[in-house]
């Protein structure tokens, strides 16, 4: 099931947690003879810059071999995929100014502004310039000045990525915290918390509560990044990983009725109860904003106000035009039960051959005119044969942050309940397993006796 | 049964939020899109002063920020003066709250 090349990797969270940040061996150094990119570091480190041209993290993409209707040979991911929850990608969507809007005010957008490069060197480029245009500090400083980092114009008028680049910056090397990382996750999907709805502050997430950040769970070698099987995040290093692993076994409850399910039903199911963010996008019609530039209209929740749809995984992908997400079945034999936020978006769709169609925001930006957006897109993968017509997509994101405390997890009568948050029947349970599975005697006794300790 | 239990709990929803809205009654809600023209943290870094220029009218109004993950990215300028937010704050007694503060961003 998983492809040739992957490894699964076990994180050990509770042993980094402890670890106590310390100086950077390079600090005197540095402060001695200034920090000249990325040569500076390879002074002592040396291959890192190379070593990091071959990531998702640079190239946006990779080959991808559990999602339907993909080509194996080709790379896949943010550099060139096309869905609903942001209508283009790095191709099309290519960082550059917006055409003046009614006010006269442009702005720059584009999608490789989330890419630690300078946009000279861009997504998936490689050689000498390319290793000496990677933003290390961006993941590595601890005291990286955020406002140095932003698209500008150079002197020849090419649209370029500005980095914090100085002594002080880079005298302050150490283990990416959860904020070097959401200087580019926060914002995923179109503003804070907007794709995936979890808040990673400390008290909204048990694991941050104690300490545990980002790199504590995903841990890095070599600058791969393992990751999970969300079905809308195709990209990968090579690396996978689940919340089973050193730090939790397949059977971590102390109470043999939570861990009778944990062969059925993910974790996360009953440990991440609610995410939020965008549940709808229409990006046909783009809302008017105070400032006079457009965005595409977007209904959205805080991040504790969605309530997963819990479906069979079995971590391949459907993937059709108006459907990307879990494929699996109860009786598979190698499904679990996983939550998923549930997302829908509207765009234009080929009508010459059912394809989703992408769109450079650009014009819409600027004066609403989301066609226009269509048709540049189309200019810019020479897509001439073309009739666009509005349709709906339907997206599962897998809900795989914000553990909720454990006193907020779903207990037995959540589930068991005739008001559950499970449809047995629709997760293919017999009229006949229904009755079974809620019926009271499943769990009546388990918590009249918790009640009473509480009591 | 399914849906007269959550129509009970909506209406317990419904109920309760009505109820919020009264205790709240004497603070006025506001929203606005506005350019960032000074950012000033307090000493002890709890709260900050930020006077912003609204999009719309070019009034100037003044909002307390006091969230700690908002204060933050005004400690490391993820946000910063001449940046363009969205807030939402409460209005009493002359003293304007923010209770959400957030950069305008795309997609
Ligand atoms: C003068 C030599 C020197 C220079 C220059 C230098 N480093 Fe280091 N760095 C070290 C040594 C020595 C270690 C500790 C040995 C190890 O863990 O491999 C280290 C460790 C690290 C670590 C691991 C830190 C941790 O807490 O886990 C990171 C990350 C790192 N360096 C990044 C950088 C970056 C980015 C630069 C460029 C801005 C840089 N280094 C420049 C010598 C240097
Ligand atoms: C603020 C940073 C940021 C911007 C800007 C951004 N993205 Fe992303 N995008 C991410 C991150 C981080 C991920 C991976 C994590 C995730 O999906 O939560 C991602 C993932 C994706 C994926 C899934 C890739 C895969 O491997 O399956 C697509 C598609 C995507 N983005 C499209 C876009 C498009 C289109 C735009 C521009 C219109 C855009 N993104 C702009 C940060 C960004
Ligand atoms: C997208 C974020 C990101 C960028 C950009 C990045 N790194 Fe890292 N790097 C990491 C992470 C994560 C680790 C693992 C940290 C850990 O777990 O302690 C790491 C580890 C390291 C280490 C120590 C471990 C090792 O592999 O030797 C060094 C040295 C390092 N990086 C140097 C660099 C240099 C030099 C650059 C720029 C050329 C760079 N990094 C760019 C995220 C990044
Ligand atoms: C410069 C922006 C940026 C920074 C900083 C950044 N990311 Fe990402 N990250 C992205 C984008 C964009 C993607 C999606 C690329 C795609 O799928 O095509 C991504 C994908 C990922 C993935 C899934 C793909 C993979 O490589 O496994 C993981 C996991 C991840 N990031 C974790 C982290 C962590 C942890 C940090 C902090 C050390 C971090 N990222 C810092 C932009 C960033
Ligand atoms: C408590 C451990 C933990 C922490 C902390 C954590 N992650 Fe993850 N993350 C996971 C696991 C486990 C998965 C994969 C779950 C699966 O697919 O089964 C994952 C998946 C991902 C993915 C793939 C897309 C998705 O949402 O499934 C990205 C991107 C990612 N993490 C980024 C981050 C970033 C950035 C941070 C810090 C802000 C972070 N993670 C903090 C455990 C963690
Ligand atoms: C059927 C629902 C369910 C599933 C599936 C489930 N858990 Fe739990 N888990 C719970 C509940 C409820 C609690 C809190 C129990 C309590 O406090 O007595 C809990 C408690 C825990 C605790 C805290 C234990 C302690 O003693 O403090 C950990 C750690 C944990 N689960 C990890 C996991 C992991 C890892 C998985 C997947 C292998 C998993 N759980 C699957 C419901 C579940
Ligand atoms: C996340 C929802 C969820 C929670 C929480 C949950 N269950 Fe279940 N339970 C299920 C599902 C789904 C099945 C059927 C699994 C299968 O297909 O084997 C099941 C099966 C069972 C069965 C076997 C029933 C049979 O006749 O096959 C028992 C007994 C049971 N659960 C008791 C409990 C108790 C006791 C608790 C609380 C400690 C609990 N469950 C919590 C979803 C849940």
């Amino acid at each position: 099931m998983w492809g040739k090349n992957v490894v699964i990797v076990m994180g050990c969270i509770l042993l980094a947690a402890t670890v106590n940040a310390k100086e950077h061996p390079g600090k005197e150094q540095i402060l001695k003879n200034g920090y000249h990119g990325p040569k500076t570091c390879e002074e002592c480190h040396p291959g890192k810059a190379k070593e990091f041209l071959g990531t998702v993290h640079w190239k946006h993409a990779s080959k991808v071999d559990h999602v339907d209707n993909l080509d194996p040979n080709e790379e896949h991911g943010m550099k060139n995929r096309i869905y609903t929850m942001c209508n283009g990608n790095d191709i099309v969507n290519n960082l550059k100014e917006v055409p003046p809007n009614a006010l006269g005010k442009t702005k720059f957008t584009g999608c490789n502004s989330c890419h630690p490069g300078d946009h000279a060197s861009d997504v998936g480029s490689t050689g000498a310039a390319a290793e000496q245009a990677i933003d290390c500090l961006i993941c590595h400083s601890l005291k990286y000045d955020f406002s140095k980092r932003k698209a500008v114009k150079d002197s020849s008028g090419k649209v370029v990525m500005t980095q914090d680049r100085s002594t002080e910056a880079a005298a302050n090397i150490g283990r990416p915290t959860i904020k070097n990382c959401m200087a580019c996750h926060e914002a995923a999907g179109g503003g804070a918390m907007i794709k995936r709805g979890f808040s990673m502050a400390k008290g909204a997430e048990v694991h941050v509560t104690k300490g545990i950040i980002c790199v504590d769970c995903h841990q890095v070698k070599n600058h791969k990044f393992p990751t999970g099987r969300d079905p809308n995040n195709w990209a990968h290093d090579g690396i996978y990983m689940t919340c089973v692993g050193e730090c939790h076994t397949i059977k971590p409850h102390t109470d043999a009725d939570y861990n009778r399910h944990t062969d059925k039903i993910a974790c996360q199911s009953c440990h991440i109860p609610k995410t939020g963010g965008a549940f709808s996008k229409d990006f046909t019609k783009w809302e008017k904003q105070g400032n006079g530039f457009y965005e595409p209209s977007t209904l959205k929740r805080e991040v504790n106000e969605t309530a997963p749809v819990y479906a069979w995984y079995n971590l391949t992908v459907s993937n059709t035009p108006k459907f990307i997400g879990p494929k699996g079945s109860r009786t598979d034999g190698k499904s679990k039960i996983y939550p998923f936020k549930v997302f829908q978006g509207k765009a234009y769709y080929n009508k010459k051959d059912g394809k989703l169609m992408s769109m450079d925001f650009a014009p819409p930006i600027a004066n609403g005119d989301s066609l226009a957006g269509v048709a540049s897109a189309a200019k810019i993968l020479g897509i001439k044969d073309y009739e666009p017509v509005p349709g709906w997509q339907t997206i599962y994101f897998g809900s795989n942050h914000q553990v909720t405390p454990k006193n907020k997890a779903l207990s037995c009568a959540n589930c068991h309940a005739l008001n559950g948050v499970l449809n047995f029947k629709e997760l293919g349970y017999s009229v006949k397993e229904v009755e079974r599975l809620t019926n009271p005697e499943l769990y009546f006794e388990k918590l009249l006796k918790l009640q009473q300790e509480n009591e | 049964m399914k849906k007269i239990l959550s129509i009970v709990i909506v209406l317990a929803l419904t109920a309760f939020a009505s109820l919020a809205v009264v205790t709240n009654a004497s603070a006025e809600e506001f929203k606005m899109t506005g350019t960032i023209s000074k950012i000033e943290l307090a000493a002890d870094g709890k709260a900050a002063t930020v006077v912003l220029k609204d999009t719309k009218s070019e009034a100037s109004v003044t909002v307390i920020v006091s969230d700690e993950l908002t204060l933050d990215k005004f400690k490391d300028k993820r946000i910063v003066e001449g940046d363009e937010i969205r807030t939402k704050y409460d209005s009493e007694g002359g003293k304007n709250t923010s209770k959400m503060f957030k950069k305008t961003a795309g997609c």
